[in-house]
């Protein structure tokens, strides 16, 4: 039972990094209908970006400044980074082809990816790059039981869970998110009626990229070492759990993110790690066949 | 190896009486190749870049140190890159061009050794075949094929999968829990250690870890409910610093309620850095040597030299194969400059032949192939984690 359970967070935790990520694909994809593949690749950045400005401030693991403020100053870095990156993006590889066939953004998506892979790759680091939280944060673990956690696993779940229900409240509660969602259901009706779509656009990059910098924050403190090809496959489950969570809704995300990290947890827990991946694709597959909205989505209507 | 090198200057010294007595200058260019190319192929670039990327600069210094000893006969050796990505498709993309050039002579590389068992037919059926010599790939397979073009300077998987389950268990292991990640490389890597630890009746657990997977909780939460004294991990990508800094968490601390043997990428000093000591304690195996570790003075000329060329903190991202790289380059340069030239060409058939009866000097030594194209006497390294450096503790040969 023990076992079960410690499997169980294993899950959740992991699923939060998923959930996190997915977070912004979905943020992205409800107001483009755009995969944005090179989301992953974005919270690798940020990630960078963070253990750049760690670096900067630790050496032989100890802080210039107090731990907490480090960290502060790596989520405004991370984030501002990434957020800036993500708006760039847009401009640059995604608005050209707003009009253009749908599958033209979805290779210069995959551009963008590779190009911020090997961009990294050759300026910055080929090798694994150490985040120093050993100096930031309290390597304290948490025990209940028989079942252990680390806070920073704690805090990235947390984290993830806040950031669902405040992007939440944004999109439903907010007069930007009603111009957000505006823009989702009828670009040129939204254009009518006032709203500055480029504007709602770049805003809404701008945030799901800022979102993806501070996932790679968490996942510093968390995982203590970030490398350029992280983004790839972390991009890769993301948009898996935002699939099944039912693509564009942001609750769908959450529990898309955590559905699949527990589902390999416990089938690399209780059947086999060499299979991992083959179940939690096999339940991409099933969704798909069941429900191909998702979990959570809506029966879409094809737009013209 | 003094030999030929002497008769090759002796007939030079011939030539260049004969042109000074005959008052010719025609005769003196006579050995001259008009142009001479190599290959340098790995994933120079993408997930294993860890791998190449210190292997391509390696190969690059070994050609630039070639070219400024003379070359082939004075002409420059032109270095081509071919980034397979690890993907022996686009491998073979890059070789097409190589097999229909004949100026081509020969390719150090490739890296990984699926790619070298998906490329080498290729290769063979070239007319003439066109020669490779690995760095790096391993699998038992590579050699065992019976294709003449593949040589290679490091050791096989079934010299070191052994020597890993050996030195286990005169370390007293009782239970060791053996993973992969999942390539051609680790997999049949893992198999081997996993055969003979079985064959000695030692108890064991297989699993798999994914190819630049990050989050090893679950896997880590099965070695401690496993009950096993050893973790082995045959891997050669930057995951290792993830699964340690996961056992760190879970409180299994390496020396203490764990030992840990890695592979080929994992006596990498970074390591030790990227978990914050974490990682002190563990063992590593490799089936090339580390320059950096080895008290020769053509070792550490070369390491001086690598530092010189690239910065001196180039090393700790210059990846486990940059000495075997520098050293398969050296003996394909050196087959390429023992073949005759005749009328300005050198022919890749004169090159295959000499790589397979000749003895190269590099770096680590003298070199000279088998029938099959292994590495005479081919050692396995082992390290171990001492303070913020990978140490040589033992060395077995292969």
């Amino acid at each position: 039972m023990g076992y079960f359970l410690q499997q169980l967070v294993n899950g959740l935790e992991l699923g939060s990094l998923y959930a996190l990520v997915a977070l912004g694909y979905t943020l992205i994809y409800g107001i483009l209908e755009l995969l944005n593949f090179a989301h992953g690749d974005v919270f690798m950045v940020g990630a960078f970006l963070a253990a750049g400005a760690a670096a900067a401030l630790v050496h032989n693991e100890i802080a210039a400044i107090p731990g907490g403020f480090v960290v502060v100053l790596m989520l405004l870095v991370a984030m501002g980074g990434a957020g800036v990156l993500g708006v760039a993006i847009e401009r640059v590889a995604y608005r050209p082809l707003r009009n253009a066939n749908r599958l033209a953004p979805l290779i210069t998506a995959i551009g963008v990816s590779l190009f911020l892979e090997n961009a990294v790759f050759v300026w910055v680091s080929p090798a694994p790059v150490l985040v120093p939280t050993n100096a930031l944060v309290s390597q304290g673990v948490i025990q209940a039981g028989s079942v252990a956690t680390p806070l920073t696993g704690l805090v990235l779940f947390a984290g993830a869970l806040a950031l669902m229900i405040a992007l939440d409240l944004f999109v439903f509660r907010t007069r930007f998110g009603s111009a957000m969602r505006a823009t989702a259901q009828d670009r040129e009706a939204a254009t009518f009626m006032g709203i500055d779509v480029d504007r709602v656009i770049m805003v809404t990059f701008f945030i799901a990229s800022a979102l993806a910098g501070l996932g790679g924050v968490l996942f510093g403190l968390r995982y203590a070492s970030v490398d350029f090809f992280m983004g790839y496959g972390l991009g890769i489950k993301a948009f898996t759990a935002a699939v099944i969570g039912g693509i564009g809704n942001i609750r769908g995300a959450m529990v898309g993110g955590l559905l699949l990290g527990v589902l390999e947890s416990l089938s690399g827990g209780f059947i086999s790690t060499q299979f991992q991946d083959t179940f939690v694709f096999l339940a991409l597959i099933a969704v798909l066949l069941l429900r191909p909205q998702g979990l959570l989505g809506q029966p879409v209507t094809d737009r013209a | 190896m003094a030999k030929p090198r002497i008769l090759v200057l002796a007939a030079i010294a011939s030539v260049g009486l004969a042109a000074c007595g005959g008052g010719s200058t025609g005769t003196a260019t006579v050995n001259k190749p008009d142009k001479v190319q190599i290959a340098a192929e790995g994933p120079f670039t993408g997930p294993q870049a860890v791998i190449g990327a210190g292997a391509l600069q390696a190969i690059q210094l070994a050609v630039k140190d070639f070219n400024k000893a003379g070359g082939v006969n004075g002409t420059q050796v032109t270095l081509l890159i071919w980034d397979d990505q690890h993907t022996a498709q686009v491998a073979q993309n890059f070789q097409a061009v190589g097999i229909s050039d004949p100026t081509v002579l020969g390719i150090v590389g490739p890296m990984n050794s699926g790619v070298v068992l998906g490329t080498a037919p290729g290769l063979q059926q070239a007319s003439p075949p066109l020669p490779l010599v690995s760095e790096s790939a391993s699998a038992v397979a590579v050699s065992e094929s019976g294709w003449g073009v593949v040589h290679r300077v490091n050791a096989r998987d079934d010299a070191q999968g052994p020597a890993d389950a050996k030195f286990m268990m005169d370390q007293g292991a009782k239970k060791v829990f053996v993973m992969d990640a999942k390539s051609d490389y680790s997999i049949g890597l893992a198999d081997q250690t996993q055969k003979y630890l079985k064959d000695h009746s030692v108890s064991l657990q297989r699993e798999s870890a994914q190819q630049g997977q990050k989050d090893f909780s679950t896997i880590v939460t099965k070695i401690k409910a496993s009950g096993a004294d050893w973790v082995y991990f045959a891997d050669e990508g930057p995951e290792a610093v993830f699964l340690v800094n996961e056992m760190k968490h879970q409180s299994l601390t390496i020396g203490n309620n764990i030992q840990f043997l890695g592979t080929d990428g994992e006596e990498d000093a970074s390591i030790i850095a990227n978990t914050q000591g974490a990682y002190a304690g563990a063992y590593a195996t490799n089936i090339a040597a580390d320059p950096a570790g080895l008290t020769s003075s053509a070792a550490q000329n070369y390491v001086t030299a690598f530092k010189a060329e690239y910065g001196p903190d180039s090393l700790s991202k210059a990846g486990p194969f940059y000495g075997s790289a520098y050293e398969a380059a050296q003996v394909l340069l050196q087959a390429i400059k023992n073949s005759p030239v005749k009328n300005g060409k050198i022919s890749r058939a004169d090159v295959l032949s000499n790589l397979g009866t000749a003895t190269f000097n590099t770096i680590f030594g003298s070199v000279k192939f088998d029938s099959k194209g292994d590495v005479t006497g081919g050692g396995i390294y082992v390290y171990q984690a001492k303070g913020t450096q990978m140490v040589v503790v033992k060395q077995v040969s292969g």
